[in-house]
Order: C-alpha cells, then structure tokens, then sequence
C-alpha cells in the first residue's frame, strides 16, 4: 500500500512539475513596455543616476575595454558600474546564465543575426531603435551589423573583424615579391613561388583548432556577395553543394600539397604569431585578435615595419567581415526601466561625447567620421579598416545558425575525416540549429 | 538488553555482530520508536531540492524542444531521442566516455595498490611519500589538466627532458595523436585520484588481521603467495570500493580532459560530457539535457551489475 501511495506521489510531482516547466530567462508580461517597433527614449548622457548600479559582462580579452569609459561615466552621472569578466568559453557561459534567469545590464556580444538570435534578443534585449550615435558612425558600418529581423540590437563600438592575410614583409622583400596579391590565384602561386625558395609560405593553428574556418570563408567571399548565405537559410543551397565542399577541398589540397607548417595539427595560436613575427612563414589568413596577439608581442614600429595586411576573395581583394565579441555591446531587458534607461545613457555617453578619450585609451581605429583614430594606431590596423567598406559578411555574419565548421575542419586536418564528411557534419548541425531556431525549411 | 543499553553501544562502537540477523532486526524494530522520523525531514528535503528535484526536471526538459532561440517550449516526445540516436555522434562519445572510464578504473587501482603495498609500513619516510602522494588529489583537476598540457606539449618540458636524456630534440606530441591521446589523458587522470586509491588501501591492508599473516609465515608462504591468496581477497572490500568510484565517477569525467585536450585532436577525446557542454553552447539547451540523460541511464545500468559482482567477491569473507 505505502508502495503505491508513493508511486501516486511521484506521479503527481513529475506532473506539476510539466505544467510549470518553462524559460526562466522570460520575464513577466508587465516587464517587457520595450517592443521593437515603440519609440525609444534615450536620456540626455549626462543626466544623474545617483544611486543607480549597472552591471556589464565582459569576457577575458574584453574586459578592460571600457574601463576608462566606465570611470568618466561614473563621475559624469554618480552612477556605479561592475564590469564583471565571465571566464572562457564566453558566449557558452552567457547563454547559460541567461537560460537561468540570469542577466547583466550590458555585456559584450557578437552583434551577428546567429548571435543575436542566440541570445533570443526580441525577448531577451533592448532594441536600440534611434541610438543618437549613429548618424555620427562612418556611413559604410552604420547598418552593416547589430540588426536582426530589422532591429537595432547592439551596438557596435570598435572596427569590426576582417578575414584576410596577415604577411611578413621582410619575408615578401627577401623573395622578390613587390606587389601585393591581386586575387585567389595570384595569392597561391605567391605561396608556392615561396615555397619552392625554401620558406614555409602559410602558418595555420590546427591545434588551437578556431582560425580554421578562415580559409574556407573568404574563398567563399564572391559567392557570399551574390547571396550564397541566404541560399543556406533557406534550404536552398547546402555545405555538401560544390560552392562550400569546393572551398574545403581546396584548403585540403593546399595542406596535401605543403604550403602549411609542418606542425599544422598541433599549432596553436600563439605560435602562429610567433611564427610570422619571426619570418618562420610568410602569411596567414586571421582576423583583427591575431594582431591583438602581435601587438601583445612587440611595439607598433616594429609592427609597422614588418606586418601587413591584405584582404582576398577568389577574384579580388574583397575582405570578410566577422564583427566579434569584443567589437559590441548588448543592452538586456532586465525588467526595471530605471536601470534600462541608465544602460542606454551609458551606451549615449560611450559612443557621444566619451568617444574620443574611449579609441584614445584603446589606441584603436576610430568608427566616427568627427573622431580623427589616434596617430599611433598601426597601420595595419588602418588597413583592416580601410578593407571594410568593400567587404561581405561572413557565415557568423550572414548565416541564421553559427555551426561548429571550425571544429571538423581541424578534425580534417588531424586526417580523421574527408572534405566530404566535414561539408556534411556542418549541414547537419546548421540544419539542427536553423529547426530549433523554427527557421522555415528545415 | 533494553534499547538504552543498546544505542549507548551504538554511540561507543560498531553495532552488535554478534548478535545474529533475528536479533538486529528485532532490535532494528525497537530502534524506530527511539528516533522521530521527522529527523529525517531536513536530510531529505535538500536532498529532494539538489538532487531529486533537478534529476526529474532532467527527465522532462529531455522530452521538450528548450532552446536559447525560443521563449516558448514545447513538449516534443522522443524527437531528441530519435535525432540523437539518428546522428551517431552519442555513440561515438558514449564508446570514448566508457573506454575512458575503464582505462581510469584500471591505472587507478592499479597505482593506488602499488603504492599502498610499498608505503605499507608506518616509517617517517612513507607517512612523508603517502601525503606528497595524496596532494594531487585534493588539487583543482583544471589546474592538473592545465599543468600537464604545458609538460606536454611537442615543446613542453616532457620532450625537453627525453631530448636530453636522448642527446637529440624530441617533439612527440604527446597530446595529438588521435588514438593513444585517450590513453594518456586516462594516465593523467589516473595520477589525480590514485592517492585517494592508495589511501583505502591502506586501510584496507590495516584491517587484515596480523595473526593470519603470521600463521602464513609460519607455514613458509612466500611474500607473493601471502598476497596471491591471502591479503588480496581479503582487500575484497576496498577493492569494491575504489572500482566503483573510480569507473562510475570517470563515467562523468570532464574537468581534466576539457583543461588537457578539449576534446580533442579530432574530437578523439571528446567524453560526453564535453559533448554535451558544447551542445548547451549551441544554445540547444533540450538536446543537451536529452544527453545527460542518456549518460545518467547508463551510469546506472553500469553500476548495478558492476557493483553486484564486486559485492559477490566480497561473500567470501
């Protein structure tokens, strides 16, 4: 009899358990006055907040980022503001504490649709519809990322990422090489001509696993500026169709071929650094944080001296944006209006009039056409800039689902796996992620 | 006996053996009356909220479609059950997770007997070597799994010191090579916890009476056969003990691989639970939770047979 009056009490307890389960990161009805199509009220930047607090979530190589900005915030308004570090992996560990309820004022965010949709920021973030700053940001990056579904999400503080090649010009000089690649082809026969010289053209981090993705993407930068991603969003087009399969098993043929380390399965992204820095290997294809890594290494005059910078597609030199991480901020929905209207004067003051003192401190490229970037910027920095008016978004930037490409690239390179199977391990998880998404087609 | 005498006992020692199984149990009876069970109220409720609570939510977010990307969720059946098994990813990790716990259980006993027999005896030295070998245990395994990645790397100080030894350079990449790596993060793991092995060990090996080791002394048993046939089925015990929490716990093994490899190369030393932590990464929080599942069933199913031939061992006793 106890026996079955225990069952009868589990039964039960599983059963009201159902009928409570639901998303806990969704606030009340009440909370959510903010919807994407209302007015936005953005408060004077200056205006007091005494006794307000804010929070911002910022990640290890991040987290620095708006200290000074933070601090003339703080004595402009009385506000007070804890910049909290999440550890490494950032994005996973944000989602998780989101999924639980959990939720900053304002934290650092890939301000890609993939990313954004990750964070589910119609429920989840303040739209930034009428952010003042904008009309001040250089016209080309005004719209180019931050936006989902036709909202303002993010907000987009520093240059964003660009695939393309970073090389050693002591290294080019020394082989004879003068002019800068014009296109795909030119590109590998530049790496083969230094190759045969005795010099190890191409450095790539198989170890470190995430720059993979790199070589693959910007050989699809033509297809992506006639629309490959939304052919990928729809179903329409597939990673195991020849336009993606063929640009891994051209990254393939490459590393068969030897234009790659020879310890490409276990280099790691430190040692790509060193290795161009030193001259090991001519070039290698990475975004704006692998110069982040050089600069951490060496001085800008010595930069300026020895590292440059190209973008490259197959027919040209069309960069690949990737805005990351560290290049925006996400304003959430916390329920207290208070504190919302402080997170979106904070965001006023960093991008209005604490701007200048902002790229000051960070010693980086400016996005405004009224703030000049500091003269000790390194150039090729200025170039990665320059690059970004005629670039096309990446997968992360184009693409409704960001899968884990990277990771069965390397996997290919460790030679577990064939271009093919690579091509269909990444469809079925973009596949996976777009139905749970609910993204038509699939 | 009146249970006051009884539960007096009970505070001084171990309860009556000699007794015999009618009598315990008669006194087992009496002994309900002396304690409330409102006692047990506290103990249960923040085990109900820690453990049963979020393993029943276990089993109901498994059968919905909970994501980063939606606000609402619905109920989805065994969809994430069919899909998983489908994709053949589970039981690629699944094979990694149980290769990797065998292996575990195996050098961990193995080690932790080892130093047991050698630092048996109470010297200065031994008590000295049994707590320099009991540190790592109580260390943080990110911390181990981060140390050892730097000892071995192709350029770490593992190569540097068989370079040496060798008088030419040495660049294995001890953690990349798809099929031994597993092998290695095992050993890893394995020198982590083989302190705490080599502690019920000893305690073990202190339990065994004295007067049957001397009366096999006594009959010419060489220090081999005494082991053989004597001390090793009287380790019966600990044996149970150390295998079982060395497998199962292995089974949930991530911190030291995650700091050591990742996963990886080739996702070669990708456990499930790492998997399962990508998964959650992904935003696919229901697919996630359908896994640990998964790795809960078989936990379980392994435990129970593991346990009862290891418990069966110990009838001899």
């Amino acid at each position: 009899m106890k026996r079955y009056l225990t069952a009868a009490a589990a039964i039960v307890a599983v059963g009201l358990l159902t009928t409570a389960c639901s998303d806990p990161s969704i606030t009340g009805p009440g909370s959510s006055q903010s919807s994407g199509t209302a007015t936005v009220q953005w408060p004077d930047a200056t205006a007091s907040l005494s006794g307000v607090t804010l929070t911002i979530w910022a990640a290890q190589n991040s987290n620095t980022t708006p200290k000074a900005v933070v601090a003339a915030f703080e004595k402009a308004t009385g506000a007070k503001v804890n910049i909290v570090t999440i550890p490494d992996p950032y994005e996973q560990g944000v989602q998780t504490k989101v999924a639980t309820g959990d939720k900053p004022d304002l934290a650092f965010w890939q301000p890609t649709g993939s990313m954004l949709t990750a964070l589910n920021a119609p429920t989840n973030l303040q739209p930034l519809t009428g952010a003042p700053w904008i009309t001040n940001l250089n016209p080309a990056l005004q719209d180019m990322t931050g936006i989902l579904k036709g909202t303002r999400y993010a907000a987009l503080i520093t240059s964003p990422a660009v695939e393309g090649v970073y090389y050693n010009k002591d290294v080019f000089a020394a082989n004879g090489i003068t002019t800068l690649p014009k296109d795909w082809n030119s590109f590998i026969a530049d790496a083969r001509a230094l190759k045969a010289a005795g010099q190890t053209p191409l450095f790539e981090m198989g170890g470190d696993r995430w720059a993979t993705q790199w070589w693959v993407q910007v050989q699809l930068a033509d297809a992506a500026k006639s629309g490959l991603w939304d052919k990928v969003n729809t179903g329409k087009e597939k990673f195991t169709d020849p336009t993606i399969l063929d640009a891994i098993k051209t990254y393939k043929s490459l590393i068969d071929e030897g234009l790659f380390n020879k310890d490409i399965a276990t280099a790691n992204f430190a040692d790509q650094g060193a290795a161009l820095l030193s001259g090991q290997a001519a070039m290698v294809v990475q975004v704006n944080s692998f110069f982040s890594e050089l600069q951490a290494k060496t001085d800008t005059a010595t930069l300026n001296k020895k590292i440059g910078f190209f973008p490259i597609s197959p027919s040209g030199n069309t960069g690949t944006f990737i805005p990351d991480q560290s290049n925006a901020l996400v304003a959430f929905k916390t329920g207290d209006a208070k504190r919302e209207a402080a997170a979106r004067q904070l965001l006023s003051l960093w991008m209005g009039k604490g701007y200048p003192a902002f790229i000051k401190d960070l010693n980086t490229v400016s996005l405004e056409t009224s703030v000049p970037s500091p003269a000790t910027v390194p150039q090729a920095l200025l170039d990665v800039n320059a690059s970004l008016a005629n670039s096309v978004g990446s997968m992360q930037a184009l693409a409704v689902a960001n899968p884990d490409l990277y990771i069965y690239l390397a996997d290919m390179i460790q030679g577990t796996t064939t271009p093919e199977q690579v091509a269909q391990q990444t469809q079925d998880q973009f596949a996976q992620l777009a139905k749970a998404q609910g993204v038509a087609g699939f | 006996m009146t249970t006051r005498t009884h539960s007096l006992r009970r505070t001084v020692g171990s309860p009556p053996r000699t007794g015999g199984a009618p009598r315990a149990r008669r006194l087992g009876v009496r002994q309900r009356g002396s304690y409330p069970a409102s006692f047990l109220v506290p103990a249960f409720a923040v085990l109900g909220l820690f453990f049963f609570l979020p393993t029943i939510y276990n089993f109901v977010y498994a059968l919905t479609s909970w994501s980063s990307f939606s606000s609402s969720i619905h109920f989805v059946g065994l969809q994430n059950f069919t899909d998983l098994i489908s994709s053949g990813t589970l039981f690629r990790s699944l094979r990694i997770t149980v290769t990797y716990a065998v292996l575990v259980a195996v050098f961990q006993n193995v080690f932790g007997l080892l130093l047991a027999l050698l630092l048996e005896r109470d010297t200065r030295v031994n008590r000295f070597a049994r707590v320099m070998f009991f540190i790592p245990v109580i260390m943080s395994a990110l911390a181990v799994g981060y140390v050892f990645q730097a000892i071995l790397k192709p350029t770490g100080a593992l190569n540097t010191i068989l370079g040496d030894m060798l008088g030419h350079a040495v660049t294995i990449p001890w953690l990349g090579n798809t099929t031994w790596t597993l092998v290695v993060i095992t050993l890893i793991h394995a020198w982590k916890w083989m302190g705490l092995s080599m502690l019920i060990y000893l305690a073990g090996l202190k339990t065994i009476n004295d007067d049957v080791l001397e009366a096999a002394r006594l009959d010419g048993a060489s220090a081999w056969t005494t082991f053989r046939d004597i001390r090793f089925p009287l380790l019966a015990p600990a044996i149970t003990f150390n295998v079982a929490t060395a497998l199962l716990g292995s089974m949930n093994g991530f911190d030291v691989v995650q700091a050591t490899t990742g996963g990886g190369p080739a996702r070669s030393t990708e456990l499930l639970n790492i998997f399962i932590f990508r998964t959650f990464g992904q935003g696919l929080f229901a697919q996630a939770t359908t896994m640990s599942l998964v790795l809960f069933l078989v936990v379980a199913i392994l435990a129970f047979p593991v346990i009862r031939v290891l418990r069966k061992r110990e009838e001899v006793l």
